[in-house]
């Protein structure tokens, strides 16, 4: 079975929630729908307190290429537009609240129901951004930029990543085995975006059930592809290099060896955008761990606040950590005031005795993290420059080709925050270039 | 036999140096501590030897050592006000907010990164000490509330701390001032005071009392001492509610010398505390309760009658 050099293989702690069947969150009656849930250029609000909106109605006009609109999840009134916590940053960030009008009623035209394979190319790429499409597994890049590589680029390869490596998370893996359609049509669209006539769907080996129903439910262009479990086998250079056997060059991007990932939650987010009009105003979410009393699978509006989520998974028990998304590579949340996001994959509460919550020693020098690093670094090198803010030494020491993937952290004896480090040296590096610049 | 090679190579290959480059490079700091803007004290040294043009770039240096280098060099290389450091943040770990439990690197910079840190106040001192360990200077030691303090008589004013602060609490005010409001918080009074017991309040009563015009506040933006007019006269610290506004030394209080005070009463009328009072022709006395140190009699005392405590 394929894979790539490296890695761990963590608890999977997928049983936690994986036979559960996706079932939908009843509406909330209040919604908090952040501006910025994409990574890049900022979007800019479009609607002001005392507005009525319907449901799938645009609220913020993106400024730039690299950017995305987020819509209104239901229709009501828009009460203000607020700062709240944002769950990836940490810090207050423009929100537009909606209170909901419980009719739940779709802005005029939409759904559509139309043939998206009939459309010309710019049509499908126009639906794609005006819905406000972004990487579904976490990283939240907008995924018409993606779909559009440099004419100068040869793009030969179209892998849609279903390995769902994260431990715990069972979203893609729910989608696929419930909604196999919707993920295979959003392929065969995004095939014709890219003017490819093969695509490759990714799913680890832990999903026997899904590669099943994907072999029996694929068109002859698309070839399922099991690969090895094991951790971080859906990062997107870890997933061409297993599948494709190339290697993404330091500082390059997948497009640079001709090949385009997509998440598989993202391809059916393009199918109901393509087909029907559809925004992105609802996703798959993993509501899982010991802390959480029903763990659940549910389908969930954008902007649904935190607090009605756990409230339909039974409320929290002995609960330590709240984590968006998986454990590896999930945010940590200080606060209880956010709302579900584009992005966020899964809903993670992990009680105490899934934590570690310790402080650090010394480099032991074991080389455990440099047999995990799937990118083949020193991590305890960078480490140790970390420890030290010397930035311009872990330059040389390919700082900038870290993924912070965590594998290192999770193997290091030391409790070692690995991962921290990197972020601060490439913090420093950033500061350092902007000063640059500036002076 | 080596030791004779290394002697003769000692003597032959010696790198020729102007005496005066050496003698400079003595009254440098020797931190290294690249704040000029050259990679070290000799290069610095070096420069300032060399191109007569160039002008003096070390914030770290003193004023004895400053006039020894302008007669070293024999030219004026101006009088360099010195300056030191202040903590602008009075928030200890049990008057501040801490948003949630932070684990990890021991670098304010990298606590930074999470979520913005952890204490809930955005603009308080993270007390992970990342300025202790970049002073070349010894001058900052993390005290146990979990605060920085800086050693006066070791800081030399080189700012390293204040490039190292992700928050920005470290503020250079010039050794000539004394007072500075220990707290940089932008935050409407009623937000801050749900995050932190001790921050400025934003009252104004410091700029109301200030005879000099030196202090400006606004609603969303925390007092602010304006050193260049600052007469360190302390009536600022006296009224401060929240005591946030700290000083660099300790104001010593006054008393009268009754032989020589002439009774004229002209320190009674120029003080601002009310503290002084007497009986006109006979010696006045100084209330030490009420005597914030300020000085402003002992500047107008025409008969020299008024000096400081000896503290």
């Amino acid at each position: 079975m394929k894979t790539f050099k490296g890695g761990i293989h963590p608890p999977e702690e997928k049983d936690l929630v994986k036979n559960n069947p996706i079932v939908d969150l009843p509406l909330s009656s209040v919604f908090y729908v952040l501006v910025q849930q994409h990574l890049g250029a900022p979007a800019k609000p479009i609607v002001k307190p005392g507005d009525e909106v319907k449901k799938g109605q645009p609220l913020s006009e993106p400024l730039g290429f690299v950017s995305a609109p987020v819509h209104a999840p239901t229709s009501g009134k828009v009460t203000a537009i607020a700062k709240r916590v944002h769950p990836v940053t940490g810090l207050l960030a423009p929100c537009i609240v909606i209170e909901a009008d419980g009719k739940d009623e779709w802005v005029e035209g939409l759904p559509l129901n139309r043939d998206p394979f009939t459309m010309k190319k710019e049509e499908l790429m126009g639906a794609i951004q005006s819905a406000g499409i972004v990487g579904m597994g976490g990283a939240t890049f907008p995924t018409h930029v993606k779909l559009s590589p440099p004419k100068e680029k040869t793009i030969d390869t179209f892998i849609v990543n279903g390995a769902e490596c994260e431990p715990y998370l069972s979203s893609d893996h729910r989608l696929m085995l419930e909604q196999p359609e919707r993920v295979l049509n959003g392929m065969r669209i995004a095939m014709g975006i890219l003017g490819l006539n093969k695509g490759i769907l990714a799913i680890e080996a832990n999903k026997p059930d899904v590669i099943k129903i994907m072999e029996e439910k694929a068109p002859p262009e698309i070839m399922v592809e099991p690969l090895k479990v094991k951790y971080p086998q859906g990062a997107e250079k870890q997933l061409i290099n297993a599948i494709t056997g190339r290697e993404v060059p330091s500082g390059g991007l997948p497009m640079d060896v001709g090949a385009v990932v997509q998440n598989a939650g993202t391809c059916a987010a393009i199918w109901d955008a393509c087909a029907h009009g559809i925004p992105l105003i609802e996703r798959i979410t993993s509501v899982t761990g010991r802390g959480i009393k029903h763990p659940k699978n549910i389908r969930v509006r954008v902007g649904t606040p935190i607090q009605e989520v756990i409230d339909f998974c039974g409320g929290l028990t002995e609960a330590a950590k709240i984590i968006y998304g998986g454990p590896m590579m999930g945010i940590a949340q200080f606060s209880d005031q956010i709302s579900i996001m584009k992005g966020t994959s899964g809903v993670l509460v992990l009680t105490e005795k899934d934590t570690n919550i310790s402080w650090y020693s010394g480099c032991i020098s074991c080389g455990r993290c440099v047999e995990a690093c799937p990118m083949c670094l020193i991590p305890s090198t960078l480490s140790k420059l970390g420890e030290k803010s010397m930035w311009e030494m872990a330059l040389g020491n390919d700082l900038l080709d870290c993924v912070e993937c965590g594998s290192c952290t999770y193997v290091c004896p030391a409790n070692r925050p690995i991962v921290h480090f990197v972020k601060h040296l490439k913090a420093l590096q950033r500061a350092a270039n902007a000063k640059k610049k500036g002076a | 036999m080596a030791a004779l090679i290394l002697g003769i190579s000692a003597v032959t290959f010696a790198v020729e140096m102007d005496p005066r480059e050496k003698a400079v490079l003595d009254q440098l700091p020797g931190a290294n501590c690249g704040a000029c803007g050259f990679a070290g004290c000799a290069a610095f040294a070096h420069e300032i030897t060399e191109n007569p043009e160039a002008e003096m770039a070390c914030p770290a240096v003193n004023e004895a050592a400053l006039n020894a280098m302008s007669e070293i060099l024999g030219r004026d290389l101006g009088g360099g006000a010195a300056f030191v450091a202040f903590i602008r943040c009075k928030g200890t770990p049990d008057q501040t907010e801490t948003r949630y439990n932070y684990v990890g690197p021991k670098d304010c910079r990298a606590a930074q990164l999470v979520a913005g840190g952890s204490k809930a106040c955005q603009f308080g001192c993270l007390g992970l000490g990342t300025c202790v360990d970049v002073c070349p200077f010894g001058a900052m030691y993390m005290g146990e509330d979990s605060l920085p303090h800086v050693i006066e008589s070791k800081c030399t004013g080189c700012g390293k701390c204040i490039q190292a602060c992700p928050r920005g609490i470290v503020q250079l005010i010039p050794s000539s001032g004394n007072f500075c409001v220990g707290c940089i918080s932008s935050d409407i009074s009623k937000d801050m005071k749900q995050l932190c017991k001790v921050g400025c309040i934003k009252c104004g009563i410091c700029a109301d009392v200030c005879p000099f015009d030196a202090i400006s506040v606004a609603k969303d933006k925390a007092a602010q001492i304006d050193q260049a007019k600052c007469q360190t006269c302390g009536l600022c610290v006296s009224v401060c509610p929240t005591s946030v506004i700290g000083f660099v030394h300790t104001p010593v209080k006054v008393h009268v010398i009754d032989e020589k005070c002439k009774g004229c009463g002209i320190c009674a009328s120029v003080c601002p505390v009310d503290a002084i009072s007497g009986i006109i022709k006979q010696p006045y006395t100084v209330n030490q309760s009420r005597c914030i140190g300020c000085g402003m009699c002992i500047d107008m005392c025409p008969a020299d009658a008024i000096e400081r405590n000896i503290s």
